[in-house]
């Protein structure tokens, strides 16, 4: 349970240096257990997806051996599978449901994150209030008038219903998470373009937009995340003709249940857009889910 | 000093984002309201009435509302607190440096990313199936070979894969919390021959309330909401065994078409929520504001 | 060119607190550098900003060239302001942040293209003009900052605190290009800073403020040998005046068992008040060998010596009076060392002298 503050170059010039200490190889040493340590366990906590992804790639009948199977010939036949079993269009609905909703969440969310930083409205703590509060009340006391209502006006298994509602869901992450990013941009900067006479859509389109386009990726990358690995809505609202990629694993496990190869198949293509894009947003991802709390 | 017409200017990008949010999200809950109030089961037409407090009499006298009710909170709880746990013993190991850090950071925050119905759906099968599984697999040379786990614990089946999920969240939020610690003053710690495990009490545990605090509070938001694992793993059995609160709502309302009944369950989630929330809100609001320690 | 007037000038952040800036009232002749000091907190860098008209005037009014800009925008007002972090924008090169200004008004393509390159060539920016601001040096940014604001040809030059992010040998080389290139264009300039040897040696005139009031409006000169009251006394200098709290005699004050003779003046104005604030500057010691006649110098302990080279300071404290301390300025290579005594006598002509409660000079 040590902490250490060393920083890369300390420890390398710790390990090459000839004239070492005893303690400093004492440290680099306990480092390397650390390391070792770190490496297992990580390796443990990816192992089931890696597994997963490998199952993927098995025929049912090496996924479904007592003792499991590291080697096999690896085959694309369960892909091929998946998507001749209607996956298509399940994946045309997630991509639409995931990027119109993103798109919609810029789209309101960037003018409003604007007016609560840089030139703040009246009251915006209460506005910012209200916005996180809307994340503290449970979807499923929703989820009831919502079903009642989409029902009525036609709209279950329609595909917009699911986009306005994962606009709802992301709306105020987003807005708290790029009024972070907004709050960076130095005052200075704003001044300097009032007196070099640069109307204010303009000093947004030039000056502030570049400096925070890394943040709206971000943003809009972690809003990709969780509309797409949305279920609730999903299962309740909608059936064949808008369910998403969700939906379609659900439908895979109580009619194929038995296959294994086939439902991994199934479940590393839902899980995959996420994970890539995870692993790009992965230094913003606390950003994101913590409403920008911590940067 | 903000005159009219620039207060409407300010004003103005604000209200979209807005406006959408108080009707995706607070136009229900008064809908919720209303329908808890009546008798309405939708597949008998015409039941629609008004009966007052009826529902929630039923909903206190259910005792598997109750049931359910436990074991919500210890699923949420029990989850976030094991997740915290390991996410700081893994962030104290991440803040060390070792060869392939990314990868192993990577490697760690892949189960996060991994759509929960599909992480479900791997826990189900290849990991706790009791004759396939690899968890039996793994333990069989212990004896523990054929444990039906999620039959026999299904509660802690559902815990086991949500804590898989969450704990590299929290982990990634710890990991900010320790690398916004400032390096001089663990330096001073040392100088002053503090040992390093009363570094770590004195100073990084200290240090790191605020974002434990954090962990647990944005946990709990979105944990108390966990729908798809219970779907997907146990559908809430067997009884109502692993059921928590939003499946049991999902059931009432979707299998037992009993829209008075599980908008009135509805409604006393929210008030238990708001009520933990208002709690919770004034803790994360406080690490909000007091961002220059969380930078 | 342009005169820019202060008149009354105020700016009250919350009404019934006490104002950020009180009342402040001075004229910048055409083509003047003038410097606005005072330490944080005094109200100089929200001048600044009622002028740029990044701040309102709550009170009074601000003119340029006589025209009342209460009321006109930042960029209507015809003026640059160079901000201490420079205020580049990352997303722009070099020559796109000069131009910005330029553009913004219009100025067609080919003209926009000849300032820059002007301005670029007199700055020494001519082969970064390509580069991003975050390419460049901390004393290559300030440069684009100036440059962006000579472009301008504005009516008047704003910046504030323009050196304080830089290192102090480059500080010293850019103060003095600022001066230099300010007197060659002639624009009337308002600077600000909270250090005091840029004030005195930039500025045609120096304001000093504190409290969000001015203290004294004059050229550095007269501010160094007429401060208007202690607080400028002790400002401006460095070390700071000697401000010593001094019974009354009856032809001057007693200091460590000596006499000081005061002039005329100064006591006809000091009249029937029996203590006195006395101000000496270091150099206003003169250090007398330590068995001179008892009568005619004070005694003192050394506690410090600066060594500077050329001269040295001396922190030494009272004999007879250990809690008054003071500050003599010594010759290079003095012999003195800590707790050696010292013998010494201000000189009479030299002094300053304030009242102990207002602080205002007598005299």
């Amino acid at each position: 349970m040590a902490i250490t503050t060393d920083t890369p170059t300390d420890e390398r010039a710790s390990a090459t240096d000839e004239g070492q200490t005893p303690r400093k190889q004492r440290r680099s040493a306990a480092n390397v257990w650390f390391g070792v340590i770190a490496w297992v366990v990580g390796i443990a906590f990816f192992f089931p997806v890696f597994w997963m992804v490998l199952t993927s790639f098995k025929t049912e009948a090496d996924a479904y051996t007592p003792t499991p199977k590291l080697f096999f010939q690896p085959t694309l036949e369960q892909y091929e599978g998946v998507f001749s079993s209607g996956l298509g269009p399940y994946i045309a609905n997630s991509v639409a449901a995931t990027v119109l909703s993103t798109i919609f969440v810029l789209l309101l969310g960037v003018p409003a994150a604007f007016a609560l930083s840089l030139r703040p409205v009246k009251k915006t703590s209460d506005v910012l209030f209200f916005f996180i509060s809307t994340k503290m009340l449970p979807v499923v006391a929703a989820i009831v008038p919502i079903y009642v209502v989409v029902n009525q006006i036609g709209m279950l298994d329609n595909i917009w219903t699911l986009i306005i509602l994962y606009t709802g869901m992301n709306l105020p992450i987003a807005v708290w998470m790029m009024r972070s990013f907004f709050l960076e941009v130095p005052g200075e900067l704003l001044e300097q373009a009032s007196i070099d006479g640069a109307p204010l859509w303009r000093t947004l389109r030039e000056i502030v937009l570049p400096i925070i386009s890394p943040g709206i990726f971000a943003t809009a990358l972690i809003c990709v995340i969780f509309a797409w690995n949305e279920f609730f809505f999903a299962v309740n609202l909608t059936a064949a003709n808008a369910g998403t990629v969700p939906v379609f694993l659900v439908g895979f496990i109580t009619s194929e249940g038995l296959y294994w190869a086939q439902l991994s198949a199934a479940a590393t293509i839902a899980a995959l857009p996420v994970v890539l894009a995870g692993w790009v947003a992965q230094n913003k991802l606390v950003q994101g889910l913590s409403f920008g709390a911590v940067k | 000093m903000i005159d009219r017409a620039e207060g409407w200017r300010r004003r103005a990008p604000l209200l979209p984002a807005l406006v959408f949010t108080i009707i995706v999200t607070q136009i229900p809950f008064i809908l919720t309201l209303f329908y808890s109030l009546q008798s309405w089961n939708l597949v008998r037409p015409g039941s629609q009435e008004f009966v007052w407090f009826a529902n929630y009499v039923d909903v206190f006298t259910d005792s598997q509302f109750r049931q359910v009710a436990i074991n919500t909170v210890v699923m949420t709880l029990g989850s976030v607190l094991i997740a915290v746990v390991l996410g700081l013993l893994l962030a104290l190991l991440l803040n060390r440096q070792f060869v392939g850090r990314g990868v192993v950071r990577t490697l760690l925050i892949t189960p996060f990313l991994i759509t929960p119905v599909a992480a479900a759906l791997l826990w189900r099968t290849v990991l706790l199936d009791p004759t396939l599984g690899l968890v039996n697999f793994v333990l069989s040379p212990f004896g523990a070979s054929g444990t039906e786990w999620i039959s026999q614990f299904p509660l802690a089946s559902v815990m086991a894969a949500l804590v898989w999920q969450w704990t590299p969240f929290m982990m990634l939020l710890l990991l900010a919390g320790l690398q916004s610690q400032p390096s001089d003053q663990l330096e001073a710690a040392r100088v002053d021959g503090a040992s390093a495990w009363s570094v770590f009490r004195e100073l990084t545990l200290p240090h790191l309330r605020r974002f434990i605090e954090l962990g647990v509070v944005l946990g709990t938001i979105y944990l108390v909401n966990t729908f798809d694992t219970v779907y997907m793993m146990t559908q809430g059995g067997p009884g109502v065994a692993s059921a928590n609160l939003p499946f049991y709502i999902y059931q009432r309302a979707f299998l037992g078409f009993d829209i008075g009944q599980s908008a009135a369950m509805g409604v006393v989630v929210v008030i238990i929520t708001l009520i933990a929330a208002s709690f919770a809100l004034r803790l994360l609001f406080r690490s909000f504001s007091g961002e220059e320690e969380l930078t | 060119m342009a005169e820019v007037v202060f008149d009354e000038a105020s700016r009250i952040y919350t009404p019934g607190a006490k104002p950020a800036v009180d009342r402040l009232s001075l004229t910048v002749a055409d083509g003047d550098l003038v410097v606005l000091v005072g330490p944080s907190g005094s109200g100089k860098s929200t001048a600044l900003r009622m002028l740029a008209g990044l701040e309102p005037i709550d009170a009074g009014s601000v003119r340029i060239n006589g025209r009342d800009v209460v009321d006109v925008q930042p960029k209507d007002r015809d003026i640059a302001m160079v901000f201490q972090n420079y205020a580049l924008y990352p997303s722009k090169t070099v020559a796109e942040n000069m131009a910005f200004p330029l553009k913004m008004r219009g100025m067609e393509k080919e003209e926009r293209g000849r300032r820059v390159r002007q301005a670029a060539e007199m700055l020494g920016l001519t082969e970064y003009l390509d580069r991003k601001p975050k390419a460049l040096s901390g004393g290559q940014r300030q440069r684009v900052a100036m440059g962006r604001a000579i472009v301008r040809e504005p009516q008047v030059f704003l910046m504030d605190e323009p050196l304080s992010n830089l290192d102090a040998k480059m500080r010293v080389q850019t103060r003095a290009q600022i001066a230099e290139m300010q007197n060659r264009l002639a624009v009337s300039t308002v600077y600000v800073t909270h250090d005091q040897v840029e004030a005195m040696t930039m500025g045609d005139k120096v304001a000093v403020l504190a409290d969000g009031k001015l203290q004294q409006y004059a050229t550095p000169p007269e501010l160094y040998d007429r401060p208007a009251n202690a607080f400028v006394a002790g400002f401006i200098g460095s070390p700071a005046m000697n401000l010593l709290e001094l019974p009354r005699s009856s032809s001057g004050v007693t200091l460590g068992g000596i006499e000081i003779p005061l002039t005329r003046e100064v006591t006809d104005a000091a009249g029937s008040r029996d203590k006195l604030t006395v101000g000496i500057r270091p150099e206003d010691w003169v250090l007398e060998s330590t068995d001179a006649d008892a009568a005619s110098v004070v005694k003192a302990v050394v506690d410090v010596v600066e060594e500077l080279g050329s001269e040295s300071y001396l922190y030494a404290h009272l004999a007879e009076d250990t809690a008054t301390t003071i500050v003599v300025r010594g010759p290079g290579r003095v012999k003195v060392r800590f707790g050696d005594p010292i013998a010494v006598r201000p000189t009479a002509e030299a002094l300053h002298v304030f009242d102990v409660e207002s602080g205002e000079r007598l005299d």
